[in-house]
C-alpha cells in the first residue's frame, strides 16, 4: 500500500517515510493477529445446537494486566520514536543553518514567494501595509527591501540546500503542502511559522493548500522548481535583472543616471545561498 | 397493601389511555421513550440529508465538473451550473453540511438521544427520567437547530462553507449562514448540555433497588460517562461558538488578526489583534471529546449485544468499565493531536503525541475483552449480533489507523489527506453507525412491541458491510497518495491524476451504500406495524429493560422490580435456563431449579413406562 506515497525527495522525508512504513508492518500484524482469532472465534464458538451453554466465565486478571501493559510499552516505544525525527523537522533549534531563506505567504487562492535579493536582506515589513499590491507588507522606505522580488505560484531553488521558509498568510488559514517533501505547516493569518526542508533531487514538484481556505480551495496550486546550484544562480540573475528592470523602467525615461541601473544589473548578483 | 400498589401501578401503566391528548403523547411528550423515538425519527431523516450530500460530493469527485444524473437540472442554479454539475461553492457547503449533520443531528441524537433516552430507565429500572420536562426541552431544541442550520441553504451566499470544523478567520468572515451554523450549534449543544444533566442525575438517583453502580449494564456505563464528558466539554464549545457569532455579526476579534486582507467584506470595523489558534484549541477542546461522545455508547450497546449473543458473560466487566473512564478522562487531554501542523508549539506536538499514543491502550483493553467473551460463547449471529461483531472489526481498523496520525512526523504528510477521511469514517461509521444498527435491531421489538425481518435486516447488513468497506478503506489509499480533503476537482493536480480510477470506484461504491439504508428503513417501518408480535424477551437476556412489556406502558415496568446480581450472568451453573435476569431472587432461583430437578426426575420415571 506504501508504494502509493508520492515519490519522496526530502532530506527528512527517509525518517518519516521509515517510521511509515515501520508504524504499517505494526499495525497490520496487530490488524491480521486480531482478526485471525476474531474470525476463529466466530466459526468456532457459534452455536450449533438448542440447549447448549457457553463456559460462564468472567474475566482473567492476569489476563488484563498482561494486555494493557503490552500495548502500553508498545505505544510508548511509538510515541518516543516517533519525537526524534518530530523534534528533528520541527524544533527550531534543531533546523540546520539555512542556505535560502524564501518568505511564503498564503492568499486565497494563491501562493506568494519572496526572495531577499542581492543584498541577501529582506527588506523590513509590516502588517499594516499589507494588501493586494503588496501582500507581505514590505515597508517602502526601507533600502533593503528594493531589491527583493517576489513570484505568484512558483518558487524554485536549489537541490542540495537547507531552505527555511518564513510562512504566513494575509487573509484566512492556509497549508503549505509539498506531498514530496514531506512538508506540511499551516499559514496562520497574524503569525510567522518557519519550515525547512531540503531537496535531494531536481526537477518539479507541485504545492498544495490542504487546509480548507473557500470554495477556490482545490485552485491553490504551485509549482517547486529544484534547480541545480549553478541554473538556480542563473535564474536568480534573471529574476533580479527584470525586477530591477521593472522598477527603474519608469525612471529611466527622465533619470539621466540609466547607466547607473544597467552597472547595478551586470554587478555579480550574489545569491543568498553563497 | 400489595394490592393497592399494583393497583396503582397499574393505573399509571394506563397512563395515556385515560385522557392524555394526542399533542402531549405524541409531540410534547414527556415520555422518554416517546422522546427517545423522535430523536431517532429525526436524526434517520437527516442520516438521509447527509447521505444525499455525501452522494452529491462523491459524484464530483468521481466526475469533476459532469452533471449530476436525473436531477442535476431540477437543482437550483445557486447550486449546479447550467449543465447540472455541483459548483465549487456549492460543493464546499456540501462537505461543510454533510460533516455538521451527521455529527451532530446523525450520531450524537442516535447514541445518545435514543439509545441514552430509551435504555437508560429501563435498563436502570426506573419509570422515567428525573427530569422528564427538561428531557422534552432537550429534544425540542435538536430539530429546531436542524431548521436553522438547513435554512442556510435559501439565505444570500449559501450555507456554512468553513468545513464542520468551521475554523477562524474564514468562518469569521463569512456569509448570513455560516452565523445560523453558529446559533444552531450552540443550540445543539444546549440540547445536549440538558441531556446530560438529566442522565447523570438519572443514572445516580433512580436505580431500582438493589442495583449497586456495578450491576449496571455497560451501555448505561457507557451514556453515564459520556454525559459526564458532555458536561465538561460542551459548555466550552458554547463559549467558543458565542466568540465566533460576535467576530461574524459584531465585528469583534477574538480570531481574527489584524490586517486582513478580505475582499468579500469590510473589514475596517474590526481592530484585530486575535489570534485564530484559540478557536482550534477551543473547539477540539470539545469536538475530540466529541469523538467519544459518539464512540462510547456505541461500545456500550455493542459489550451488550456481544454478551446476549455470545449467551455469556462480559469477559473482564470492570476492566471494560475502568476503561471507558480512563478513555473519557485521556480523551480531555489529547485534542492537540488535531494541530500538529497548526503552527502550535512543536513541543505541544510532543506532548499531545504522548497522552494520544496512550489513549490507544483502554481501546485496546476494550478490544482483547470483547474477543474474551466471544471466546468459549455459544453466538447466535442476529442481525444485532452481526452489526456489534462488525463494530469490533472495524473499530480494530479505525483504531489501528488511528496510530498514523498519532505519530507527529508521520502526520505531517497525511495530516488533512483522505486517510484522515477514511479513519474517521472507520469510526463514526464503521463503528459508531454499526453500534447503532446493533442496537435499534437489538432494542427494536422493546420499542415497537414486533419483531422486525430478519432476512432484511441480515440483507442489509451484509450490502452496507461490504460496500461500507469498499467505501471507505481506498480512501487510506488516497490519503498515502496525498489527495488533500475538502477539494473539489482532484484532477487540478498532477499527482493526484492517477487516482481518479479509485474515486470513481469509491464513488460507485457510495451509491450502493446509501441506497442500501433504504431496506434498513423499509424493514424498521414495515415491522413498526406489521411485524410479528414480540415477547417480553424475545433474546433471552439478563436486563431489567427485558422485565417490562413489549413495548412498555408510561411508567415502564407492571412488577415490582429488585437488582439481585450483575447483567451479565449467561450460561450460569446456577440457572436452570442458559440466562438469569438480574430480577431473580435467590429464593426464586432455588424454586426453579427444585421444578426442574422434578420434571427431571418425573421423566426419568415416566422413561421405563414408556
Amino acid at each position: 500500500m506504501l508504494d502509493w506515497l508520492p515519490e519522496n525527495v526530502s532530506i527528512f522525508g527517509e525518517g518519516v517515510d521509515h517510521l511509515f512504513t515501520l508504524i504499517y508492518y505494526i499495525t497490520v500484524a496487530i490488524f491480521i493477529l486480531v482478526n485471525v482469532i476474531y474470525v476463529a472465534f466466530i466459526i468456532r464458538y457459534r452455536r450449533k445446537r438448542k440447549g447448549e451453554r457457553a463456559y460462564h466465565y468472567h474475566g482473567n486478571n492476569l489476563l488484563e494486566f498482561s494486555w494493557t501493559a503490552l500495548p502500553f510499552v508498545l505505544f510508548l516505544f511509538l510515541a518516543f520514536y516517533s519525537d526524534g525525527i518530530w523534534e528533528d523537522i520541527k524544533y527550531s533549534d534543531r533546523t540546520p543553518n539555512p542556505d535560502l531563506v524564501v518568505e511564503v505567504m498564503g492568499q486565497t487562492y494563491m501562493w506568494h514567494f519572496r526572495y531577499p535579493g542581492s543584498d541577501g536582506i529582506f527588506g523590513r515589513r509590516d502588517a499594516k501595509f499589507m494588501g493586494t499590491t503588496n501582500p507581505f507588507g514590505i515597508d517602502p522606505d526601507d533600502p533593503n527591501g528594493k531589491d527583493d522580488y517576489t513570484t505568484i505560484n512558483s518558487m524554485t531553488i536549489p537541490v542540495n540546500k537547507t531552505v527555511l521558509v518564513h510562512l504566513s498568510s494575509m487573509d484566512v488559514i492556509h497549508s503549505f503542502f509539498l506531498p514530496n517533501m514531506r512538508v506540511k505547516q499551516d499559514a496562520v493569518p497574524g503569525q510567522w511559522v518557519d519550515v525547512w526542508f531540503n531537496s535531494m533531487k531536481t526537477g518539479k514538484y507541485e504545492i498544495a493548500c490542504a487546509e480548507l481556505c473557500g470554495s477556490g480551495h482545490y485552485l491553490m496550486r504551485a509549482v517547486l522548481d529544484v534547480k541545480s546550484q549553478s541554473a538556480f544562480d542563473g535564474w536568480i540573475d534573471e529574476q533580479y535583472g527584470s525586477q530591477l528592470a521593472a522598477l527603474s523602467a519608469p525612471a529611466a525615461a527622465s533619470a539621466p543616471n540609466a547607466d547607473a541601473s544597467q552597472n547595478d544589473q551586470s554587478a555579480p548578483a550574489v545569491s543568498p545561498t553563497h | 397493601m400489595e394490592a393497592v400498589l399494583s393497583q396503582e401501578k397499574h393505573a399509571h401503566a394506563g397512563g395515556h389511555a385515560h385522557g392524555e391528548s394526542f399533542i402531549r403523547h405524541y409531540i410534547f411528550s414527556t415520555d422518554h421513550k416517546m422522546i427517545a423515538k423522535q430523536f431517532m425519527f429525526t436524526a434517520i431523516f437527516f442520516l438521509f440529508i447527509g447521505g444525499a450530500f455525501a452522494l452529491f460530493i462523491r459524484w464530483q469527485l468521481a466526475y469533476p465538473g459532469q452533471p449530476i444524473p436525473l436531477i442535476g437540472q431540477l437543482l437550483p442554479s445557486t447550486w449546479v451550473n447550467a449543465q447540472g454539475a455541483v459548483t465549487a461553492e456549492w460543493y464546499t457547503q456540501l462537505l461543510t453540511m454533510h460533516g455538521t449533520i451527521m455529527i451532530f443531528a446523525v450520531i450524537i441524537p442516535l447514541l445518545v438521544g435514543t439509545f441514552g433516552n430509551f435504555a437508560i430507565p429501563l435498563m436502570i429500572g426506573a419509570d422515567d427520567m428525573a427530569f422528564p420536562f427538561l428531557n422534552m426541552v432537550s429534544f425540542w431544541l435538536f430539530p429546531l437547530a436542524g431548521v436553522i442550520m438547513m435554512s442556510g441553504f435559501l439565505m444570500e451566499g449559501g450555507s456554512a462553507a468553513a468545513g464542520w470544523t468551521g475554523y477562524p478567520p474564514l468562518s469569521a468572515i463569512a456569509s448570513t449562514g455560516q452565523t445560523l451554523w453558529i446559533v444552531a450549534l450552540f443550540l445543539i449543544g444546549f440540547s445536549s448540555i440538558l441531556g446530560g444533566v438529566n442522565y447523570i442525575t438519572t443514572i445516580l438517583n433512580m436505580r431500582a433497588p438493589g442495583m449497586k453502580m456495578f450491576d449496571m449494564p455497560m451501555t448505561v456505563w457507557a451514556v453515564f460517562i459520556t454525559a459526564i464528558i458532555i458536561t465538561i466539554g460542551t459548555p466550552v464549545l458554547a463559549a467558543a461558538l458565542s466568540m465566533l457569532f460576535m467576530d461574524n455579526f459584531l465585528s469583534t476579534s477574538f480570531f481574527v488578526p489584524a490586517h486582513l486582507t478580505v475582499a468579500t467584506r469590510d473589514m475596517s470595523r474590526t481592530a484585530g489583534g486575535g489570534q485564530p489558534l484559540l478557536w482550534q484549541h477551543l473547539f477540539w477542546f470539545y469536538s475530540h471529546p466529541a469523538v467519544y461522545i459518539m464512540i462510547l455508547p456505541g461500545m456500550g450497546v455493542v459489550s451488550d449485544v456481544l454478551s446476549t449473543f455470545s449467551r455469556k458473560p462480559l469477559y473482564g466487566y470492570k476492566a471494560m468499565v475502568y476503561a471507558i473512564i480512563a478513555i473519557a478522562f485521556l480523551g480531555i487531554i489529547v485534542w492537540g493531536h488535531h494541530m500538529f501542523q497548526s503552527g502550535m508549539n512543536p513541543l505541544l506536538g510532543t506532548t499531545f503525541m504522548v497522552s494520544t499514543m496512550v489513549i490507544a491502550v483502554p481501546s485496546a483493553i476494550k478490544t482483547f475483552n470483547w474477543l474474551g467473551t466471544m471466546w468459549r460463547g455459544k453466538m447466535e449471529f442476529t442481525t444485532p449480533m452481526l452489526n456489534a461483531v462488525a463494530f469490533v472489526s472495524m473499530f480494530v481498523i479505525g483504531g489501528l489507523s488511528g496510530i498514523f496520525m498519532a505519530s507527529t512526523p508521520v502526520d505531517v504528510f497525511i495530516h488533512d489527506t483522505y486517510f484522515i477521511v477514511g479513519h474517521i469514517h472507520y469510526v463514526l461509521f464503521g463503528g459508531s453507525l454499526f453500534a447503532i444498527f446493533a442496537g435499534l435491531h437489538y432494542w427494536f421489538p422493546k420499542m415497537s412491541g414486533r419483531m422486525y425481518d430478519e432476512r432484511l435486516g441480515k440483507l442489509h447488513f451484509w450490502i452496507t458491510f461490504i460496500s461500507f468497506n469498499a467505501t471507505f478503506f481506498p480512501m487510506h489509499i488516497l490519503g498515502i497518495g496525498g489527495m488533500m480533503r475538502r477539494i473539489y476537482d482532484p484532477t487540478v493536480y498532477d499527482f493526484l491524476k492517477p487516482f481518479q480510477p479509485m474515486n470513481e470506484f469509491i464513488t460507485i461504491s457510495a451509491i450502493v451504500l446509501g441506497f442500501a439504508q433504504f431496506i434498513l428503513v423499509y424493514n424498521l417501518a414495515h415491522s413498526w406495524f406489521y411485524g410479528k408480535k414480540a415477547k417480553r424477551n424475545p433474546w433471552r437476556a439478563n436486563t431489567l429493560e427485558w422485565q417490562a412489556p413489549s413495548p412498555p406502558p408510561h411508567g415502564n415496568f407492571d412488577t415490582e422490580l429488585r437488582v439481585y446480581r450483575g447483567p451479565y450472568e449467561y450460561s450460569s451453573p446456577e440457572s436452570v435456563q442458559d440466562y438469569l435476569p438480574q430480577t431473580v431472587s435467590p429464593e426464586e432461583l432455588l424454586a426453579q431449579r427444585q421444578r426442574h430437578e422434578e420434571r427431571l426426575a418425573q421423566q426419568e420415571h415416566a422413561q421405563p413406562v414408556a
